[in-house]
């Protein structure tokens, strides 16, 4: 199997996956309660307008043909328009998805930094104090939901040592500066807590590898413990946690829903809740779509990496 | 270079290359401390081989690391002296002892599959040792390194050194493990087992390279083994390990004729010998004690024939000179014993008769399974994008067995021996409808298996038991062994209630367990026990027949001996057939009536073991019988070293499948006509090749009855 295969058939896989993911989204918003018509047009509407508006959005019509719209619409790249901001989904998605790309991806930034030479330190003093204390700093990080490390962030950075402001979003070709500093705390916050798991995952990997044969063998050619643990045992043991990674950044992008609340952060996370709880269900529809979508591209990067740094798979090998 | 090679030469001239005196390795465990080397004491002299044998755990492979300084915490080395080239290893900084690893001492390992590090080149992996010994610039150690994988005979060379290990066969990779061994011209190589994972053929061709290797760079080895066949073949003296200590030293040739040590001749003893008859296998009874509960006295007392009760009380017996040769033994009566002469009988009734004449138990007619290339559903299809344009889709398919015909008649054992990957085991599953066939016919007692819907299959499972290679796995961790072997007999309606415990006890008893072995755990007992326990789960059902699926391959020579005896004992009670999956040729040769030969997929040669091992042979039956390495130095060895490693199965070659490798190839036919199975010798002896009878009769039967001095075949792997 060559590479060209592996790509074709995990984007096969993908395109199946992608129908499915359409599929859900209209069946969820469609059986979500609450009568469109009725919550825009508000209780004291009457039963004619209601019925006028129900036609004019096209909600009277069978379930499969508003699906087919919707997908047909969809493969033209219109999303529909939002009835609560009414402008097309898709620009508010747009507008708002970099934002929050940019502190998932922080996140996930400093959750690497952190936890893989922590994991790896851990690694090689196994069960002696460095390894007992990284996996408690590891541990300490899960110990709470995510958002209420985001309160602790900016209770002890924003209010007590007040390094850094306590929220909200400055685009960064505006000011540079104040959009990093308003980037750090929910970035270190969500960092944080994703950082035990990859750091729990590369120390299990890396622990591994160190008692491969081949570790033995390259010990046995003369090879110093440095050359040993990052040429021959971190190359090996990096490539489960790539997967956990990619997989983190998923989680990442779900916390951010909650975080952004929490530090006034305009992204994707609140447009979804602001769409929930207006029942906005073409923007409903265009977040869970675009969420998936990122799903997705973020697990196939991660076999797509996995792939290139272990040649048995770029190669097809018997194994 | 790092290390002062041209003073240390100089040093050594006056003393063995290697002595290693008193070594002592500990472990630190939670039930107390285990030495694993103790007071271990040889030398060794420059470009000699010096062969390390004894049963799995006696501490082989730790003295080994010792030398190297390779003991990971929880182990120590305690005490002693390793001196190499006049200086003790022991008193060096860790740094120093880094520039003496892989360049003056270097270590070929066991298992070629796990020892390469597989994301990086082979090339990487053998420059790095190079540049991190020599100084010489990248392209001068990439042209070394080629050098040295050319002069341990991998083809292409430069095309291959950009490789990475999963592209190369097992024997290949075990070359480049070789090849990394030699590349900076050690004055010692450590080979720890360097052949046990490799098959009979691929290991005849390690072996000679290593010699030619070792001859040509005068390089002393160390060579570590449980296979007396690989010693005889390859050293010059050896040591015999034996629960930690160093029990018996000798030159080759005397260990062989004037062993010293109770324990040597056993060990010589357990190996079958091809060319006789056994009532019994020979057996080493018992089995090495675990090293945290040593006896007090000789370790070896419990399973010594000529202990007495000064064996028993006194301390170790220390090594000491024997004789007027170069032996020393530890073994206080060493002196007033004469173990020159093997203790096994020689008389053995032969073969039993089986009765043909009736319908066969089992019959598999012209068997096919054919596997997906890959993984998954659309794993096999396989996109072509060669010629351009539209790539082409095409499903692969892995033919690991290709039409295969045999049958098995009541009390009779038929083995299945081969190569890996040839397709053993999977006949076996695919027999017994483990596996679903992909074609063919297989009846049981004259119902077809082939055509039964799976309620009646598991009906018939009763009749039809299985034993695998690692016991450990098929028996449930969680029960103990009277419930799993009682569950079988409730699941069949065979038994219940008293009446089971009763017949569990007595088929715990009948495969030589205690009954009070009913209320214990599977991780309780030994390699070897397990296996009794697996053996005694097939027997609970009473089965006709019992495929065995590699079942003493993870065991040690002793307890293999004493399993097959098990069997064979069994067999001849209860008149079950047995199925019989083995690589090892010395095993086949014992326990089976008939025998297929296996290669890619397809039967080469069937027929009773006379018939196999004598001529006719099939081209690849002979450079198999060939290549099992003999347990006896003097004899003459003429072996058929085969070219190339084993095609794939996914792309097997056109016309015969042995053709890419068979020295005796005719031609064209060879490549274009697949030869039938046909009866040779006029009967039952089935060979699939083009040449003529005669033209497969030129060598000498492999078994036929001779001076065991003489010839003395074995195949202790
Ligand atoms: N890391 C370890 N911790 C505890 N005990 C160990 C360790 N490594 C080895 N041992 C013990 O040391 C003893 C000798 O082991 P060793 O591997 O040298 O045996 P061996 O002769 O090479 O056997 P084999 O033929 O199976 O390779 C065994 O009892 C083993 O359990
Ligand atoms: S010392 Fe005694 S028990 Fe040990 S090997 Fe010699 S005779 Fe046997
Ligand atoms: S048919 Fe030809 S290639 Fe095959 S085994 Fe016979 S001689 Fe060799
Ligand atoms: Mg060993």
């Amino acid at each position: 199997m060559s590479m060209y295969n592996y790509v074709f058939r995990r984007v096969g896989f993908m395109a199946v996956t992608l129908f499915f993911v359409t599929l859900i989204a209209f069946a969820v918003t469609n059986i979500l309660p609450g009568d469109v018509a009725l919550l825009i047009l508000g209780p004291n509407a009457t039963e004619q307008s209601l019925e006028a508006l129900q036609t004019q959005l096209g909600l009277n019509r069978p379930l499969y043909v508003q699906y087919i719209d919707w997908v047909v619409g969809l493969l033209q790249g219109n999303m529909g328009e939002s009835l609560r901001f009414g402008e097309p989904v898709a620009q508010l998605i747009a507008e708002r998805l970099p934002r929050s790309m940019m502190l998932a991806v922080a996140a996930t930034l400093v959750a690497v930094v952190l936890s893989v030479p922590l994991g790896v330190y851990a690694a090689v003093n196994q069960n002696e104090a460095p390894d007992v204390s990284a996996s408690m700093f590891a541990f300490v990080g899960i110990s709470m939901p995510i958002f209420l490390w985001g309160l602790v962030f900016i209770l002890v950075f924003a209010v007590w040592l007040n390094l850094f402001p306590t929220g909200g979003y400055v685009s960064p070709s505006e000011d540079l500066v104040g959009s990093l500093t308003r980037l750090v705390l929910p970035a270190g916050a969500m960092g944080f807590a994703l950082t035990a798991y990859i750091m729990r995952m590369t120390r299990s990997s890396m622990l591994e590898v160190l008692s491969e044969e081949y570790i033995n063998l390259a010990r046995a050619k003369g090879m110093s413990q440095r050359v040993i643990v990052l040429r021959h045992a971190l190359k090996n043991a990096i490539i489960p946690v790539i997967t956990v990674i990619a997989f983190q950044f998923s989680y990442a992008f779900g916390g951010v829903v909650v975080l952004e609340e929490v530090f006034f952060w305009p992204g994707i996370g609140r447009l979804t809740l602001t769409a929930i709880q207006s029942r906005d269900i073409p923007l409903i529809q265009g977040c869970i779509l675009v969420v998936a979508l990122i799903y997705m591209f973020s697990n196939f990067a991660a076999d797509l990496l996995y792939a290139y740094f272990d040649p048995r798979i770029r190669y097809g090998g018997d194994d | 270079m790092s290390a002062p090679t041209t003073a240390t030469d100089a040093e050594a001239d006056d003393g063995p290359l290697l002595d290693v005196r008193g070594l002592r390795t500990e472990f630190r465990t939670e039930g107390g401390p285990i030495v694993a080397s103790n007071e271990v004491s040889f030398s060794l002299d420059r470009g000699e081989t010096m062969g390390l044998v004894g049963e799995s755990g006696a501490g082989k492979s730790v003295t080994a690391r010792s030398l190297m300084r390779l003991i990971d915490s929880p182990g120590e080395i305690t005490g002693g002296q390793v001196v190499f080239n006049g200086e003790d290893l022991l008193q060096k900084t860790e740094a120093e002892m880094r520039d003496i690893r892989g360049n003056r001492i270097a270590m070929i390992p066991q298992d070629p599959m796990s020892s390469l590090n597989p994301v990086m080149t082979v090339g990487e992996q053998i420059t790095e040792t190079i540049r991190r010994h020599q100084v010489v610039s990248k392209s001068e150690a990439r042209r070394l390194a080629i050098e040295s994988m050319d002069d341990v005979g991998i083809p292409d060379a430069e095309e291959r050194i950009d490789d990475y290990p999963h592209e190369f066969s097992g024997g290949m990779r075990q070359r480049v493990l070789v090849a990394i061994g030699f590349s900076c011209e050690p004055d010692l190589i450590i080979a720890d087992e360097p052949t046990t994972a490799l098959d009979v053929t691929t290991q005849a061709k390690i072996l000679d390279l290593l010699n030619e290797m070792q001859e040509r760079e005068g390089t002393a080895v160390l060579m570590i083994t449980h296979n007396l066949g690989v010693v005889a073949q390859t050293c010059d003296h050896v040591g015999v390990m034996y629960a930690g200590n160093l029990v018996e030293t000798a030159e080759l040739g005397d260990l062989f004729d004037r062993p010293r040590h109770p324990y040597t001749r056993a060990l010589i003893d357990s190996i079958p010998e091809v060319d006789t008859d056994y009532d019994e296998l020979p057996t080493l009874d018992g089995a090495m004690p675990d090293l945290g509960n040593l006896p007090s006295g000789c370790n070896f007392a419990p399973r010594c024939p000529h202990a007495t009760e000064a064996c028993r009380t006194g301390g170790d017996p220390s090594l000491d000179a024997v004789g007027d040769d170069s032996s020393r033994a530890a073994c206080l009566h060493a002196a007033d014993l004469d173990l020159s002469e093997s203790t096994v009988p020689e008389a053995g009734t032969g073969r039993r008769d089986i009765d043909r004449s009736g319908q066969p138990l089992f019959e598999v007619r012209n068997l096919k399974k054919y596997f997906n290339a890959g993984e998954g559903v659309f794993g096999n299809v396989h996109l072509s994008w060669e010629g351009g344009g539209l790539p082409t889709v095409e499903r692969r398919h892995v033919k690991a067995v290709d039409d295969v015909s045999f049958d098995v008649y009541p009390g009779e054992t038929v083995g299945l021996v081969g190569e890996s990957g040839c397709g053993k085991s999977t006949v076996a599953r695919t027999a017994l409808r483990l596996l679903e066939p992909t074609d063919g016919e297989v009846y049981f007692e004259g119902q077809p298996l082939h055509e039964l819907g799976s309620s009646e299959i598991r009906s018939l499972r009763r009749e039809m038991q299985m034993i695998f290679q690692d016991p450990q796995s098929s028996l449930n961790p969680r029960k103990t062994v009277g419930q799993i072997v009682g569950r079988a007999m409730e699941k069949h309606g065979i038994a219940t209630g008293e009446e089971k415990r009763e017949r569990v006890g007595g088929l715990l008893e009948r495969v030589g367990l205690s009954r009070a072995a009913a209320s214990k755990y599977p991780h309780e007992f030994s390699g070897g026990q397990q296996q009794r326990v697996a053996i005694a789960h097939a027997l609970a059902v009473e089965p006709k027949l019992i495929v065995c699926d590699e079942p003493v391959s993870a065991l040690d020579v002793s307890v293999q001996a004493q399993i097959l005896n098990l069997l064979n004992e069994i067999q001849e009670d209860e008149n079950i057939s047995f199925l019989f999956i083995s690589h090892n040729i010395g095993v086949i040769r014992h326990i089976c009536d008939r025998v297929a030969v296996m290669y890619l997929g397809k039967i080469a040669e069937f027929g009773s073991i006379e018939q196999v091992f004598s001529p006719p042979f099939h081209p690849y039956t002979e450079s198999l019988l060939s290549a099992v390495p003999h347990a006896n130095p003097d004899r003459e060895t003429d072996r058929i070293l085969l070219e190339g490693s084993v095609p794939s199965p996914i792309n097997p070659p056109s016309g015969c499948p042995f053709q890419t490798r068979c020295p005796k190839k005719i031609g064209d036919v060879c490549e274009q006509d697949l030869p039938e199975l046909e009866a040779v010798d006029g009967g039952d002896h089935y060979i699939s090749c083009h040449l003529s009878e005669e033209e497969m009769s030129q060598r000498d039967s492999f078994i036929t009855p001779s001076k065991r001095a003489e010839t003395s075949p074995a195949d202790s792997d």
